[in-house]
């Protein structure tokens, strides 16, 4: 326990003291609804579709867990259960394409600059209480990834925030796989101190270019192999399967997304070289903050970045970024989101969405595209989620006021149609949620549990 | 521009900032010109004057670093020659003021050789300054006040019981005396469990590892300054024979203290570690400023009946897993409701920086704190609890003119600020962030 409690940073109550707590409060927790109701209208609210404008008095009507209907008037069924949101903002529901919430401490398999056989669902917690904070922020889908340890991590998980149901029902049905990479300054300090390679930008990608050398010899391995047993050779001996050089390959060939954490313009370009000469694409650069140098470079890539408002000088590689970045890069026709990396600020992304008026002047839907359709591209959902239209998952999110507002607070959060957070409910407004939340270690943050 | 002339530009903009060459060569953000301030006129804004309510359509003059006028536009009189600044559609209102930061003490966090922030080799080292640390050409200070915050508290780190002595500045000015508004402005202390030297068993340990420990070192910290003094006393009087003691800087630092001539930030998260700090406050007579209280929800009527100001947060930290998710949000508005009297900071309010004051102040607004006491919360309050409300915080007649002038609501994350003024003077709107904003925004013109 002392290597626990060594690693907080934050003032959090000690774990076990949070056990107490959230066992005394068994009795007051809600009780799980028993069904989602087939017909749901949200009416007389201002509607932020994020795809085709702001419709005052407008409607939304969720049939069977799906939008079926958007517009100032929608063809609801009468036995609908309707909501009255007059005066209300109503929004798709925000979407976190980089967190570490709900990983307890198993946020870095520290261990080597290769790792990419972790699998982070290993790992999730879904009783987290971030989950149900950020539910409380309107998040509805998150990307739960590696830490930036290891210049190639682990595999990424994507969950719907249905607080309360279980592991599996979070999950996010059918989600692309995706992958984190990072470089820079984090995985040069953990292995670098410990003089290991890497500990400079060189032996970063060094390390990068080996393993995947490592994986075209093991497909090459697989491919001899194949032939021969399509010529029906009898000596031929399959070779053995690993599960490193397996998740390398599968890089290679396509199969899962690549969410690279680093900060600077050298090193997207670097990035995109490399993955050039090993033929995969980049999906996003995460946190990306001199992009605004390069964006013009980039955007040609297709390579998305998922980004921090206006995070900056707490690292010499974040040292030049600016809180115009984003909407910068998005002028330069780079596809821009932005993410929390912290299980703070992913209760609030709308107002780091709201800074992009502020900072380069985006429009309220540029600014919540952000944090909706954008981020569910970078995860690859964003055919299913990230705005209000039809045929995509009823996962949206009724607020007092503007969402881009300081002032904004989330009334109702409903993912697939179903109602799972009513601030006017008593208690934690959760209405699948029963028994004790869990407390990690860690703010979730992605150097964190990096060996330090 | 071609890369190479925008990079020589760019490295000349962070060798002015970081290494304060523009005192030497030409102006640069940090400078200002020792002429005295013009009379400047901000007309037709609406003015939120803090102390006396909102004027839709008010004038404020500005002369000889103070504001001399202020009423509505119709009848005050512009003097003759004064610099107009039109504010019409515009929030003017006084400039903020942060209860908490480490403005230079710090360049790059990760960086070990940027950092002043706290001795860490004591728990008690009341005699550590931070007046002596500040770093008045930091990067960081023009990038805050470009979103209005013109006057902080630089406090230490807080890794120590005592941690020194905290230093008000003013954001603007030529050099880290003309900004240094009040150097030893408080002594920073903290009752917290994460303070103490932490018993490890693979490691050395070092007194005090419990709060017990804390407790009796700082009750025995003070008892010694009250025995240096009875002896210094005794030494001072013309029959005294002998030496007098040998002078004893700490104990001589925790004097005005212990006499209540300046406040004690005393830092305390939970509920009970905030009622056995209080208690020793109280045995010491000390003038307290409660800092934190963010797991103290359950002894707020006690908080109140303290009677001591409170600054509040950062009110982000994590509810506990069996409270929801408001329970710090709405903190300054429970204690606001009971009649504290509360300052927000930025200290621990994340990566983006002092910058993002207002926003906490609008978030508890949202949360129930009435707007005005958002707005007193960043600028009257801090201001009197650290005894500068004669001087900052308000619009008034006689106070310095330190005065922003915005788009829009101050407290809201979308609104820009368009001018701020420090003493009079109009600040540069330049960092090295707008200069890097303003070197690549030619790029955001050829999209592809």
């Amino acid at each position: 326990m002392a290597s626990l409690f060594s690693v907080f940073r934050h003032r959090s109550a000690p774990l076990f003291v949070a056990a107490i707590w959230a066992i005394s409060i068994t009795l007051t927790a809600q009780t799980p609804s028993s069904s989602t109701p087939g017909d749901v209208v949200i009416k007389n609210a201002t509607v932020m579709t994020v795809t085709h404008g702001t419709i005052q008095h407008g409607s939304v009507w969720i049939h069977n867990g799906k939008i079926a209907g958007v517009g100032a008037t929608v063809n609801a069924p009468s036995g609908a259960m309707t909501i009255d949101a007059a005066g209300k903002y109503v929004t798709p529901g925000i979407i976190d394409p980089h967190s570490h919430s709900a990983l307890g401490d198993d946020i870095n398999e520290a261990t080597s600059p290769v790792t990419p056989s972790m699998m982070m669902i290993d790992a999730f917690d879904n009783r987290d209480k971030a989950l149900y904070q950020a539910l409380a922020g309107g998040v509805t889908t998150e990307l739960l990834l590696h830490g930036s340890a290891n210049m190639i991590g682990g595999q990424a998980v994507v969950i719907k925030n249905k607080f309360g149901m279980s592991r599996d029902e979070m999950l996010f049905p059918n989600a692309p796989r995706s992958i984190k990479f990072a470089s820079g300054e984090n995985p040069k300090r953990v292995y670098g101190r410990r003089g290991e390679v890497p500990s400079t930008r060189m032996g970063n990608f060094e390390v990068m270019r080996q393993a995947f050398e490592d994986a075209k010899a093991y497909m090459a391995s697989w491919d001899a192999y194949n032939a021969k047993v399509a010529k029906n050779d009898k000596d031929a001996v399959a070779p053995k399967k690993d599960l490193k050089l397996e998740a390398l390959a599968d890089v290679l060939r396509g199969k899962l997304y690549v969410q690279i954490h680093c900060y600077r313009a050298d090193e997207f370009l670097t990035e995109e070289a490399i993955a050039k000469e090993y033929g995969y694409k980049i999906r996003a650069f995460h946190h990306a903050l001199e992009m605004y140098k390069v964006g013009d470079q980039i955007a040609p890539t297709g390579t998305g970045i998922a980004t921090f408002a206006d995070w900056w000088g707490f690292k010499d590689e974040a040292w030049d970024a600016i809180p115009w970045n984003a909407v910068m890069s998005m002028r330069e026709g780079v596809r821009v989101a932005l993410k929390s990396d912290s299980n703070d600020y992913v209760r609030r992304l709308n107002q780091e969405a709201g800074k992009m008026v502020h900072y380069g002047g985006a429009t309220e839907e540029e600014a919540l595209r952000m944090i909706t359709l954008n981020a569910a591209w970078i995860i690859g959902v964003d055919d299913r989620v990230g705005s209000l239209d039809e045929g995509k998952d009823g996962d949206v999110v009724i607020w007092n006021m503007d969402p881009l507002s300081t002032y904004a607070r989330v009334e109702k959060v409903y993912i697939d149609g179903d109602l799972f957070f009513d601030n006017s409910l008593p208690g934690f407004g959760t209405t699948h949620f029963s028994g004790a939340m869990h407390e990690a270690g860690f703010e979730g943050n992605d150097d964190e549990g990096d060996g330090q | 521009m071609k890369p190479g002339i925008l990079i020589a530009g760019l490295a000349w903009a962070a060798l002015t900032q970081v290494y304060g060459l523009a005192q030497t060569g030409k102006p640069g953000p940090n400078y200002t010109a020792p002429a005295p301030a013009k009379t400047i006129a901000i007309v037709g804004g609406k003015l939120l004057t803090i102390t006396h309510g909102t004027m839709e359509d008010g004038t404020i003059v500005m002369s000889g670093g103070k504001i001399v006028t202020i009423g509505p536009s119709k009848t005050t009189k512009v003097p003759a020659g004064a610099e107009i600044f039109d504010a019409k559609g515009m929030t003017v209102y006084p400039g903020l003021f942060d209860a908490e930061t480490s403005l230079g003490l710090t360049e790059v966090a990760a960086d070990q050789n940027s950092n002043d922030l706290a001795e860490t080799a004591d728990e008690v080292e009341p005699q550590m300054h931070v007046a002596d640390a500040f770093h008045a050409e930091t990067v960081h200070i023009p990038v805050e006040r470009l979103n209005g915050i013109t006057n902080a508290i630089v406090a230490p780190a807080s890794e120590d019981s005592i941690a020194g002595q905290d230093a008000a500045i003013q954001l603007y000015g030529r050099d880290h005396d003309e900004m240094l508004m009040q150097p030893d402005i408080a002594l920073a202390m903290n009752f917290e469990g994460s303070v103490r030297r932490k018993a490890n068993f693979n490691g050395p340990s070092k007194f005090p590892t419990t709060r017990m420990g804390l407790a009796s070192q700082i009750r025995q910290a003070f008892l010694d300054a009250q025995a240096y003094e009875v002896e210094r006393a005794a030494a001072a009087k013309p029959d005294h024979k002998g030496a007098p003691p040998k002078r004893d800087l700490k104990l001589e630092a925790l004097l005005p203290y212990l006499h209540g001539e300046k406040p004690v930030v005393l830092g305390a998260y939970e509920g009970y570690e905030v009622e056995v700090a209080m208690s020793l406050a109280k045995e010491f007579h000390l003038k307290v400023i409660l800092n934190h209280v963010t797991h103290a929800q359950d002894v707020l009527d006690e908080i109140a009946s303290y009677h001591v100001p409170v600054i509040v947060g950062p009110i982000y930290d994590s509810p506990r897993p069996d409270e929801r998710y408001d329970a710090v949000f709405s903190l300054p508005a429970e204690l606001q409701k009971r009649g504290v009297k509360i300052a927000l900071s930025s200290a621990g309010g994340g990566e983006g920086g002092s910058r993002n004051l207002p926003y906490a102040a609008g978030y508890a607004v949202a949360y129930g704190l009435p707007y005005d006491e958002g707005l007193k919360a960043i600028t009257i309050n801090p201001a009197e609890m650290f005894g500068l409300g004669d001087k900052l915080g308000s619009l008034d007649i006689g106070k310095t003119a330190n005065v922003v002038v915005s788009n829009g609501d101050p407290l809201d994350v979308r609104t820009t600020v368009k001018q701020v003024y420090i003493e009079g003077n109009a600040v540069p709107m330049v960092s090295r962030q707008t200069l890097l904003r303003d070197e690549y925004m030619p790029l955001t013109t050829k999209k592809p």
